[in-house]
């Protein structure tokens, strides 16, 4: 038999246990902060954020991302590391996260640090260990890169706040989208301890802001906002209830992002569904669609779904399902329309309704110049006109726009060419005789 | 004056860079032919067109610096920095289009607006080119890969479609200021070098550089970083043509999480 106890490992196999056990947090971003090195370290930050790489499944490698420890003493159904899976375990000290980071940094492999972690021991000792190593990172190295950390439910105010103070980003997993579901599937959390971590941050975001405005030298506190992520897949609630949550977090806490992550059976659990097919990715996509709807464009989540339509379609887009829902207020002239209203249009999104507002002041717009701006005609043409013309003779008609935009690719095919569906034929109903 | 002269246009050849296209718009300028009877282009023509007379414009700096104080006092820094990011994208109407932008917005009641006239052609192509160039600037700035020579200089080569080396400059002098590190342009074959704590450089024609071989921590970081990389994926969301998209072969000649795999 082949035992294995407490064998030492090296950085390399901690590495690759505590990355492999990270990949699962979706958030990978290094957005929303914009620093420029004091010329005394190493690392500075751009608003966009940058990406440094991309994994075999596509996603974008911004940070390393990583799990301090996956030793938790938590049992959490949905997750790999609960306490009661057979997988390898391993800590980083601090140390050895700040010579990765920094080994890594300096050859641009990485845009920062993503620091997560299991529960070692108790919260306050997890969250203690998160703040030694950015204290570390922060203070011995210099290191202003991007940093984005977890903020460990249960632990003291007091630790989440110094290490909010060096981090750019702080994040607190909602898990589920209810408190029934998170009740179920993860027995030692629950919503108000998880909720208090991210009122705190929100509140000290906003006292933070006041001292700035006193003192422009404070020391910023959590300066890209905060984020937290759902599995979206494990228990049965709807996109409504999702998206309703996260308009709530949105508002009520002024989160940055919120994650939406498919459910992926690692776990033999009897209490986790299994999806046929595979995580349900394409729901996670559209659930990130309606989530930039909610931000950009001035979207409500009652506006796109209600209790009695509670999931999107998952063969189109959110926007061009409300479009088609909403014909009355379309075609929209392009000169003429607000703001507001262009944003609204499927296939002009923030950029080019931007463009197009500045343009317009100076000179009349054509369907050539909208191509240029960046607006997606193969979806615009069916709800705009320019200068009082549609671009090609189109109806305004859901099952015709639904099925020309359902073709995808295909040839346009013109109101003159439509051959009627589900209707009565009759002699006089070709359409090429009737004008 | 012949009415025949009239006929001919003059096109001003001038170098590919920055200074080489403003230094053609000033003396396409200054030439007092008519904006009508003047073209610009860039590098050598292949092919002479009939009523064209061809003058080469020697790159001149101070030439150059005029036009750019021009262009920032009375067409504003929004078409300043469209402009200087449209010269180093490769395409033939450029030069002809930086020209007309910087006539028509001198020619507006209020020169700032030029950069929002994108009915206009000429500063469409010159937008849409800022964009591309801004595209690959920034995709660089997270596909460079640094490997640390022997003598702890950082070293990294690139093979850029347009010459963004003096727009990552910038971003990595202040990321990596106590670092000495060199991104080299294989194309172009130019360089940008970055001495510790100093202020970075451009060597024009740098076609040797030496190689010292890796530092005996390289070899490590290397190996870290393809552990890393391959952790990092979920197999069951495996999704190659997604990353392909993302990250095209052209890129990962250089990257070493995709050599030699």
């Amino acid at each position: 038999m082949d035992y294995r106890i407490e064998q030492q490992i090296d950085l390399s196999q901690k590495l690759e246990i505590l990355a492999d056990a990270a990949k699962y947090d979706v958030a990978c971003t290094s957005s929303g902060v914009e620093r420029n090195n004091s010329g005394k370290g190493i690392g500075n930050c751009i608003k966009p954020g940058i990406c440094h790489s991309f994994s075999a499944d596509g996603r974008c490698i911004s940070l390393l991302k990583i799990l301090f420890t996956n030793e938790c003493i938590f049992d959490c159904r949905y997750c790999i590391n609960r306490r009661s899976n057979d997988v390898p375990r391993a800590s980083f000290t601090p140390q050895e996260v700040c010579d990765l980071t920094i080994g890594f940094y300096r050859r641009n492999y990485i845009e920062g640090l993503f620091l997560s972690s299991g529960i070692l021991g108790s919260p306050d000792l997890t969250m203690d260990l998160l703040y030694q190593t950015l204290y570390k990172l922060r203070t011995e190295y210099h290191f202003q890169g991007y940093i984005h950390v977890k903020a460990i439910p249960g632990a003291d105010p007091e630790l989440i706040e110094r290490t909010g103070y060096l981090a750019d980003r702080m994040s607190i997993n909602l898990e589920l989208p209810t408190a029934e579901g998170l009740k179920a599937l993860a027995p030692q959390k629950n919503r108000p301890k998880l909720l208090a971590p991210i009122q705190q941050v929100r509140r000290m975001r906003i006292q933070n802001k006041n001292e700035l405005a006193v003192y422009r030298h404070a020391p910023r506190f959590v300066p890209a906002g905060q984020s937290t992520q759902m599995i979206i897949g494990a228990t049965g609630e709807s996109d409504w209830q999702i998206m309703k949550v996260a308009e709530h977090m949105y508002k009520k806490y002024e989160m940055k992002r919120v994650f939406y992550s498919a459910f992926l059976r690692v776990n033999d659990d009897s209490l986790l569904p299994v999806i046929p097919g595979g995580p349900p990715l394409l729901r996670e996509h559209r659930l990130y669609q309606a989530d930039w709807l909610l931000r950009f464009y001035g979207f409500g989540t009652d506006e796109l779904l209600s209790e009695e339509k509670p999931d999107f379609n998952l063969l189109l887009d959110p926007k061009c399902d409300w479009a088609l829902r909403h014909l009355e207020q379309f075609p929209v002239e392009v000169m003429k329309a607000d703001y507001a209203m262009l944003l609204r249009v499927p296939g002009i999104g923030y950029r080019s309704a931007g463009r197009i507002i500045k343009a317009r002041r100076l000179g009349t717009l054509d369907y050539a110049n909208l191509k240029k701006m960046g607006v997606v005609l193969k979806r615009a043409i069916y709800f705009i006109t320019c200068g009082g013309k549609q671009m090609y003779p189109v109806k305004l008609e859901e099952n015709f726009i639904l099925r020309n935009i359902l073709d995808g690719g295909g040839r346009l095919r013109t109101a003159a060419e439509e051959q009627p569906v589900y209707e009565q034929l009759s002699l006089f109903d070709d359409p090429r005789f009737s004008m | 004056m012949s009415s025949c002269h009239c006929l001919m246009i003059r096109v001003f050849q001038c170098e590919d860079t920055l200074t080489g296209i403003l230094s053609g718009v000033y003396d396409a300028w200054s030439s007092r032919l008519g904006h009508r009877n003047v073209r610009l282009q860039t590098g050598d023509n292949e092919n002479m067109e009939l009523f064209c007379e061809y003058e080469q414009t020697v790159p001149d700096l101070e030439k150059a610096e005029k036009v750019l104080r021009t262009i920032y006092k009375k067409l504003g820094e929004e078409a300043y920095e469209m402009i200087a990011y449209a010269a180093v994208c490769p395409h033939s109407g450029k030069a002809d289009a930086i020209y007309r932008m910087i006539v028509i917005g001198l020619s507006l009641p209020d020169g700032r607006e030029i950069s929002r006239m994108l009915t206009q052609p000429d500063v469409q192509l010159v937008f849409e080119l800022r964009r591309k160039a801004w595209h690959i600037a920034h995709r660089y700035m997270g596909f460079v890969r640094f490997r640390e020579l022997k003598n702890g200089v950082l070293f990294s080569e690139i093979d850029a479609e347009a010459d963004i080396l003096a727009l990552i400059a910038p971003h990595f002098a202040d990321r990596l200021p106590l670092e000495n590190w060199v991104v080299y342009d294989r194309r172009r074959k130019k360089a940008v070098v970055h001495p510790a704590q100093k202020s970075w450089m451009i060597l024009e024609e740098a076609e040797a550089f030496a190689d010292l071989g890796n530092s005996d921590e390289e070899a490590y970081y290397e190996s870290l970083w393809k552990v890393f990389h391959r952790a990092i994926g979920i197999a069951s969301r495996r999704n190659a043509g997604l990353q392909m998209s993302q990250l095209p072969r052209k890129f990962r000649q250089f990257m070493n999480e995709f050599v030699d795999l």
